[in-house]
C-alpha cells in the first residue's frame, strides 16, 4: 500500500476514525489498534514477511529485558550480541548475501578461478534495513544504560512497526518515540491540520515535482551511451529533483500522518539543496540515518578524539557504510565514497560546523557568496547522485565521460517528450521558490492563506500530478 | 474533532468540485478545438462525404497514403489507422463512421495476426475516452476493454489524470493552440522514415478457430449494406510462418494478400512496417490492383 494510493486514501480515514472516535478513552486500545493498522499496512505488501518482523520485533524486546536482568556483565554482553549478530544476519542474508557472493566470485574469476556458489533467489523485505536500525538502536541504547527496557510488548511493537515510519523511515530513537507511546494522547486540531497540510505537500513533492522528474531522469539514464553532454546534465539535475521530492516528500507524508494521531516523528530533511557546503547537506538530508551513524557508529568509533586521522578514517568509515546501507552495489559505495571527499577539505580546515543555521535567516535573498556556495554544494551532490542512480560502476562512468565530453551536438533530447517540454524546468524552478520561502519552517503551509494554498497545491495535484506511470517510493528498495 | 472534520469535508468537496469543473473544462476543449487527433479529425466528418476509408492498425497508419489514391482515382480518401488498433476497435470505428454517417463507397480493413487477439488496443484507448458520455459506441467500447471503466465513468477528471500522458494539460495547451498533427495534415497517413534494424517477426503458428470482432464486423458490414474489402499488408522478407496468412485467407475469403508485395528492404522501416518511400510504393500497387484495376 503506497502513501500516494487509493488504498491509502481509505485505509487512512478507517484508521483515523477508529483511533479517535472509537477508542478515545483507551491509550492502550489506541495503541494497538495503531498495531494492528501498522501489521495490516506491513502485510499489505506481502504477508509473509510479516513473520520476519514480528520475530525481529520479539527479539529486541526479549534481549532488550533479558540485558536488563542479567546478572553480570558478561550475560549482558552474550544478549547484546546475541541480538546484534541475529539482526545484521537478517540483514546480511536478504540484502547483501548474493551481492558477496556475486562478488567474491568475480574476484576468483578475475584470479582465472571458475567457481559457482550458491545464490538466493529471494526478495528484499520492504523496509527492513529501517526497522533493524530501529532494533539496533534501541539494544544498543540500553546495552549502553541510556534508557531502561520497555516491558509492554504492545508499545514496544508499535515502536518498531508503526506505519508510518516503518518502510522508509524516518529512523526513530527509543527515547523519541517510545515516551510519546507511553502517554495519553488528546486530538489536537491544529495539530490535526499541520499534519493534513504536511501531507499534502509531500503527495505535491512526490506526485507532482518526483514522478515528473522521474520519466526524464529515467529515459536519459536508460539511453545514456548516445545521449549528449547537454542531455546527460539535465538527466542527471532531474534526478536530483527526483530523489529529493520523492523520499522527503514520503517524509512528509509520513510526519503528517502521525501528526493525525498525535504523535511528531523526527524530521527527516530540512531543504538539503540550500546548504552551502557538503557538510551542511548532511545535516539537513536524511537527517535520521546521519544522526544515527553519528551516535551508533562514529561516537564509538572514537569520534572527533583522537587527532585529525581517526577523524578522517571515522568519517571515511560512517559515510562508506552509509554508502553500504542503501544497497548491495559498489555504485552506492563509490556515491558514499565521493561524499566523504567532498567532506575532507571542510574536516582538515576545521570548517565543517561552519553552517548551522539555515541559510539567510531572517532575509530574502541569499548574498552572492552564499549564492554561489549553495550552487557549488548542489552540483557536487548532483554528480555524486549519478553514482546513487547509475545500475553499475561502468554506466555511471560513461555516463560522466559522456557529461564531460562538451558535445552539445543535436540540442537536448528527452527535453520534450510526450508528458511536459521545457515547463518542467518552469515548475521546477516555481518548486524552488516556494521552498526558498518557507525554508524557515517546515511546510510552506503557515500564515492566513494557508488554505488557499492548500486548494491551490490540491489544483497542482490534479493537474500537473503523474497518474499514468506512479512509481514506488525510491527508498522502498533500502 | 467536528472542526477538524468539517474542514477537511470541505477540502474534499472543493477537490471534487474542481475535479468536476476541470473534466468539463477539459471535455470541452477536446470536443470543440480543431482536431489533433483521428477521432477528433472523424468528429468533423459528420455528414460528409468520403469514398474511400481505411482502417486498422498502424501498418495501414505508416501505409497508405492517401493523396496517391486521390490521385489516381479521383476519389477522396481517409486513412483511419490506429497504431496498435485490434479487430475490437476497428470495429468500433466502423460503427462511429455510420454512427456520424460519413458517406462512403468503400471500406478497406487490413487484418492480418491481429486475427488472434480479441482484446482492444491500449493505445486506442485514450483517444475516444474524452468522448466516451457522447454515444454509446464510445462506451461500450470502454466497458469491454478497460479496467478502469467505472472510474472513468463516474470519478470526475478521472479518465483525464489516468491518462495524463496522452490528455493531460500538455495536449490541453497543444489543442487550444492549435498545433496541427499528421492526423489532419495527410490525411490520417502517418509516415516512418529510414531503416530501423529489421527484427526478426514471426507471425503465429496457427490461426485461431475464430475472432468474435471480425464477424461482428461482417454481420455490421452486411446490414447497413457497406462495400467492405480485407486485405493484409505487406511484411519484409525477415518474416516468417507466412503460412499465417493462407490460413487466414481461409477464414476471411476475399481476402486480398499483399503480404508479400513488397519485396525491397530498403522500403521497410522495420519488419511490418513500411516506411514513406515503400508506403508510396504499395500504394501505387494497391491502387492499381484493387482500385483501378490496371
Amino acid at each position: 500500500m503506497l502513501f500516494n494510493s487509493l488504498s491509502y486514501l481509505f485505509f487512512l480515514p478507517v484508521v483515523f476514525a477508529l483511533y479517535w472516535l472509537v477508542n478515545n478513552k483507551s491509550l492502550k486500545l489506541q495503541n494497538l489498534l495503531l498495531l494492528a493498522s501498522s501489521y495490516f499496512f506491513y502485510a499489505c505488501w506481502d504477508w509473509r514477511f510479516l513473520f520476519l518482523l514480528v520475530f525481529s520485533t520479539g527479539l529486541d524486546y526479549f534481549t532488550g529485558l533479558q540485558m536488563h536482568n542479567a546478572k553480570n556483565q558478561s550475560h549482558k554482553k552474550f544478549w547484546f550480541w546475541l541480538s546484534i549478530i541475529i539482526n545484521l544476519g537478517f540483514l546480511g542474508v536478504f540484502k547483501y548475501y548474493n551481492f558477496f557472493v556475486d562478488s567474491f566470485q568475480e574476484l576468483l574469476s578475475g584470479f582465472g578461478i571458475q567457481s559457482s556458489f550458491w545464490t538466493l533467489q529471494i526478495i528484499l523485505p520492504v523496509g527492513i534495513s529501517f526497522y533493524t536500525f530501529h532494533g539496533l538502536s534501541y539494544v544498543i541504547d540500553i546495552y549502553n544504560d541510556r534508557i531502561k527496557p520497555e516491558k509492554n510488548i504492545v508499545d514496544y511493537s508499535l515502536f518498531v512497526s508503526y506505519f508510518p515510519l516503518l518502510v522508509a523511515g524516518p529512523i526513530e530513537r527509543a527515547t523519541h518515540l517510545l515516551p510519546q507511546l507511553k502517554k495519553k494522547r488528546h486530538f489536537d486540531y491544529h495539530k490535526a491540520m499541520d499534519g493534513f497540510y504536511q501531507i499534502l505537500w509531500g503527495l505535491f513533492k512526490k506526485i507532482v515535482i518526483a514522478d515528473s522528474c522521474a520519466a526524464y531522469a529515467n529515459a536519459i539514464f536508460d539511453n545514456y551511451e548516445n545521449a549528449n553532454s547537454a542531455t546527460l546534465l539535465l538527466g542527471a539535475i532531474y534526478f536530483s529533483f527526483q530523489i529529493y521530492g520523492d523520499f522527503s516528500g514520503y517524509t512528509d507524508i509520513a510526519l503528517g500522518t502521525s501528526k493525525l494521531f498525535g504523535i511528531d516523528l523526527l524530521r527527516n530533511f530540512n531543504f538539503p539543496y540550500f546548504s552551502r557546503d557538503i557538510a551542511e547537506f548532511w545535516r539537513r538530508w536524511h537527517i535520521s540515518l546521519s544522526s544515527w551513524f553519528r551516535d551508533y557508529l562514529y561516537i564509538p568509533l572514537g569520534g572527533s578524539k583522537g587527532g585529525l586521522k581517526s577523524k578522517v578514517r571515522n568519517t571515511f568509515i560512517i559515510f562508506l557504510v552509509s554508502g553500504f546501507w542503501h544497497g548491495a552495489n559498489w555504485t552506492f559505495m563509490v556515491w558514499g565514497l565521493l561524499n566523504a571527499i567532498y567532506f575532507l577539505p571542510l574536516l582538515l580546515t576545521n570548517t565543517n560546523r561552519n553552517h548551522i543555521e539555515i541559510v539567510a535567516k531572517g532575509k530574502s535573498w541569499p548574498t552572492v557568496k552564499e549564492f554561489f556556495s549553495i550552487l557549488l554544494t548542489f552540483c557536487l551532490t548532483t554528480f555524486a547522485w549519478i553514482f546513487f542512480r547509475s545500475e553499475t560502476l561502468g554506466q555511471a562512468f560513461t555516463y560522466i565521460k559522456n557529461l564531460f565530453s562538451f558535445n552539445f551536438e543535436g540540442g537536448i533530447a528527452y527535453l520534450d517528450i510526450d508528458r511536459y517540454s521545457v515547463e518542467l524546468l518552469f515548475l521546477l524552478f516555481a518548486f524552488i521558490v516556494f521552498e526558498w520561502f518557507s525554508r524557515e519552517k517546515e511546510h510552506p503551509f503557515f500564515g492566513k492563506a494557508k488554505d488557499i494554498l492548500a486548494v491551490f497545491v490540491i489544483l497542482m495535484i490534479v493537474v500537473f500530478g503523474v497518474y499514468s506511470q506512479a512509481s514506488e517510493f525510491i527508498y522502498f528498495q533500502f | 474533532m467536528k472542526q477538524f472534520i468539517l474542514k477537511i469535508a470541505l477540502f474534499f468537496a472543493v477537490t471534487l468540485f474542481m475535479m468536476l469543473l476541470l473534466d468539463l473544462a477539459y471535455t470541452k476543449v477536446y470536443q470543440t478545438s480543431s482536431p489533433r487527433t483521428k477521432i477528433q479529425f472523424l468528429r468533423t466528418l459528420k455528414g460528409q462525404k468520403i469514398d474511400y476509408i481505411f482502417i486498422g492498425s498502424s501498418r495501414v497508419e505508416s501505409g497508405i497514403v492517401p493523396s496517391i489514391i486521390e490521385k489516381k482515382t479521383g476519389k477522396k480518401t481517409l486513412n483511419l489507422g490506429f497504431q496498435a488498433a485490434k479487430l475490437h476497435d476497428i470495429y468500433t470505428l466502423l460503427q462511429l463512421v455510420q454512427n456520424y454517417k460519413i458517406k462512403h463507397e468503400r471500406i478497406f480493413i487490413q487484418v492480418d495476426y491481429s486475427y488472434n487477439i480479441n482484446q482492444a488496443s491500449t493505445i486506442f484507448q485514450p483517444e475516444i475516452i474524452p468522448f466516451m458520455h457522447e454515444n454509446e459506441i464510445y462506451d461500450n467500447h470502454l466497458k469491454f476493454d478497460s479496467v478502469h471503466y467505472k472510474q472513468y465513468r463516474y470519478i470526475p477528471f478521472f479518465r483525464y489524470g489516468r491518462n495524463d500522458l496522452k490528455l493531460g494539460f500538455r495536449e490541453i495547451c497543444l489543442n487550444l493552440a492549435k498545433k496541427k498533427t499528421n492526423a489532419v495534415t495527410y490525411q490520417g497517413y502517418s509516415p516512418l522514415y529510414g531503416n530501423a534494424e529489421k527484427h526478426h517477426f514471426p507471425l503465429p503458428d496457427k490461426i485461431h478457430e475464430n475472432n468474435q470482432y471480425i464477424k461482428h464486423i461482417q454481420k455490421f458490414c452486411k446490414k447497413n449494406k457497406i462495400n467492405v474489402t480485407f486485405y493484409t499488408a505487406p511484411f519484409c522478407q525477415h518474416t516468417t510462418n507466412l503460412g499465417f496468412i493462407s490460413q487466414l485467407k481461409t477464414k476471411i475469403p476475399g481476402l486480398y494478400d499483399f503480404s508479400r508485395t513488397v519485396k525491397d528492404e530498403n522500403l521497410f522501416q522495420n519488419a511490418n512496417h513500411l516506411n514513406d518511400n515503400g508506403a508510396q510504393y504499395f500504394t501505387e500497387i494497391f491502387a492499381d490492383e484493387v482500385l483501378t484495376n490496371k
